[in-house]
């Protein structure tokens, strides 16, 4: 799978994850990951999803005024991460759910978080709603 | 962590916070705001951001085995991911000096740099070994 190209709309499931995978057995392992294959391959195939990828379970976090607080390793082996993304190329919050709600993952104890793409940054939404009360409240 | 690793796979770039905004005036949010796309714009035309989006606010979350879904995934915007860069640069090192440019730095907002993966992470060696091993 390969990253994707910029687009106007769709979705992005983000799998938080806190490595249920551990305490499979091979057999049952290799199930799901068979499960979870398939689901992909039926997305891709089906034109649903545009692209996903893991995330490894390390990496850096940049914080404060100057980016200059950096904490960075492996994360803690019970801390619940985003474990990696698909990128659905469906036109509804509704089907979007009822894609994640089919994930193998889940009974495992894998959550999965529903996000609408948007070009807009949120914040400058906001800004222009509230910048449309005040004028209509001047008017 | 060797910061030094190559990895051919990019990095992905996080933004943790949504409230960044909160006690700005509306012509700093715009500021910032215009700065990150900009940001953006440029690391894309150098060929270091391959993608990139802002994410809406609302969400669902879908979890267990009776695939509950919930309202917002998040509890708090201080912690919700609030969009993200692909990046395809090839050291962890440079994928965190991009991310120290983060225009929302300075008022709150977090990246999380994560390097990304080619394969499945629920196939580790060392779990394959265990398991060969028969130790679980």
């Amino acid at each position: 799978m390969n990253a994707i190209e910029m687009s106007n709309d769709g979705y992005l499931l983000l799998f938080h994850t806190n490595q249920w995978w551990q305490e499979l057995g091979r057999e049952e392992l290799q199930q799901v990951i068979e499960q979870n294959h398939v689901w992909i391959e039926r997305l891709m195939t089906t034109g649903k999803a545009r692209g996903g990828q893991a995330l490894a379970r390390k990496g850096a976090l940049v914080a404060g005024k100057n980016g200059r607080t950096i904490v960075d390793g492996p994360f803690a082996e019970s801390k619940e991460v985003i474990g990696g993304y698909l990128l659905l190329n469906v036109a509804t919050f509704e089907e979007a759910v009822a894609i994640a709600k089919s994930s193998p993952g889940l009974a495992y104890g894998s959550s999965i978080e529903v996000r609408p793409l948007t070009n807009v940054c949120p914040s400058a939404a906001r800004l222009k709603e509230l910048m449309g009360e005040e004028q209509l409240a001047t008017a | 962590m060797n910061m030094q690793n190559q990895n051919r796979n990019g990095y992905m770039l996080l933004f943790v916070g949504m409230d960044w905004h909160k006690g700005l005036s509306p012509e700093q949010t715009q500021k910032v705001s215009e700065d990150w796309m900009a940001w953006f714009k440029r690391l894309n035309e150098q060929g270091k951001a391959v993608a990139g989006h802002p994410l809406g606010l609302e969400g669902k979350s879908v979890s267990g085995k009776n695939r509950t879904v919930t309202d917002g995934p998040f509890a708090e915007a201080k912690e919700a991911i609030g969009g993200y860069f692909m990046l395809a640069v090839p050291t962890m090192d440079e994928a965190v000096a991009i991310a120290q440019q983060c225009p929302g730095l300075p008022y709150g907002a977090k990246v999380e740099v994560r390097p990304v993966l080619s394969d499945c992470p629920m196939k580790p060696e060392n779990k394959i070994e265990e398991s060969l091993v028969g130790a679980k």
